[in-house]
């Protein structure tokens, strides 16, 4: 960062000086958080990370929820709000344990998200499978691409 | 039960493997998983939660004291544009040291719903062996 001099109050160097600062600390928060993960957008900090995926016919939701008890999932899709709840499965550990390491999380989820397009609610279909839930959300037939004939 | 019910689920990235700076010819991102540990008086259950991998993707290994968990991600991914991309697919791989005498022969793996269970029943305890002191 180089030295401006200080002209007074008021004067437009402070202000570039003020707004080159932020940038540079939004320069090192974003270093920070993209060398953990590069894929920090859209992040809500809700529990499941989810991803969705489109093509002409269809969104496509995926989460990994490994333990999830596939009895306890419960997914809804009331107009363009897509809502996904669950708990861990319970077990049963025998009496006598020692804990080395949990760092696995046990509890309940909830999560809504907002879908960006019309989808058939009546026609969404979810498979859970190795601890992935994959959703297949049809677009309502306004929210697909049409493919106009341009006459010449 | 209760206790677990009432309790929100933290939402966790999954870590990255840390492999001391050596990096993979692929590129692909590889995972750490979240485990438990657990002793009993039989043995050790190391429980990790590795989603998207199946059965024939595992690879569990014990060797020189070092536990090897392995895991290769099957999962398809559908659509042909990502809209919101919050989570990464690759591979699990973790190793432990254990410090107790673990019964090869009787190791059990088994993967369900994403989660690997690996049960590592401890050896017979070794027989103290009575020593008589001769005095001449």
């Amino acid at each position: 960062m180089s030295i401006l001099r200080w002209r007074g109050p008021g004067f437009p160097g402070s202000i570039l000086e003020l707004e080159r600062m932020r940038k540079y600390m939004e320069n090192v928060y974003g270093t920070l958080a993209s060398g953990v993960n590069h894929i920090r957008r859209n992040y809500t900090g809700v529990f499941p990370l989810v991803n969705l995926t489109e093509d002409d016919e269809n969104l496509y939701l995926s989460a990994e929820l490994p333990g999830i008890d596939p009895q306890s999932l419960d997914l809804s899709v009331k107009n363009d709000t897509l809502t996904l709840k669950g708990s861990t499965k319970v077990e049963a550990e025998p009496k006598e344990v020692n804990y080395h390491r949990r760092e696995r999380d046990i509890g309940t989820f909830r999560r809504s998200l907002t879908l960006p397009a019309k989808i058939q609610t009546d026609a969404v279909e979810a498979k859970f499978k190795n601890g992935i839930l994959n959703v297949t959300l049809p677009k309502a037939a306004e929210a697909r691409a049409h493919q106009i004939n341009i006459t010449t | 039960m209760t206790e677990s019910s009432s309790q929100e689920i933290n939402v966790r990235e999954k870590q990255p493997l840390d492999t001391g700076g050596i990096e993979s010819t692929s590129g692909e991102p590889r995972f750490s998983p979240m485990v438990d540990i657990f002793e009993t008086e039989e043995g050790l259950t190391v429980v990790a939660d590795m989603p998207g991998v199946p059965a024939d993707g595992l690879s569990v290994d014990l060797k020189d004291n070092v536990l090897t968990i392995l895991g290769k991600v099957t999962a398809e991914v559908k659509g042909n544009k990502f809209l919101v991309q919050e989570y990464e697919m690759g591979d699990y791989y973790r190793q432990f040291s254990l410090s107790e005498l673990i019964d090869q022969e009787k190791i059990t793996a088994s993967i369900k719903d994403g989660v690997l269970s690996v049960k590592l029943p401890k050896q017979a305890p070794a027989q103290p062996r009575k020593i008589t002191v001769t005095t001449e």
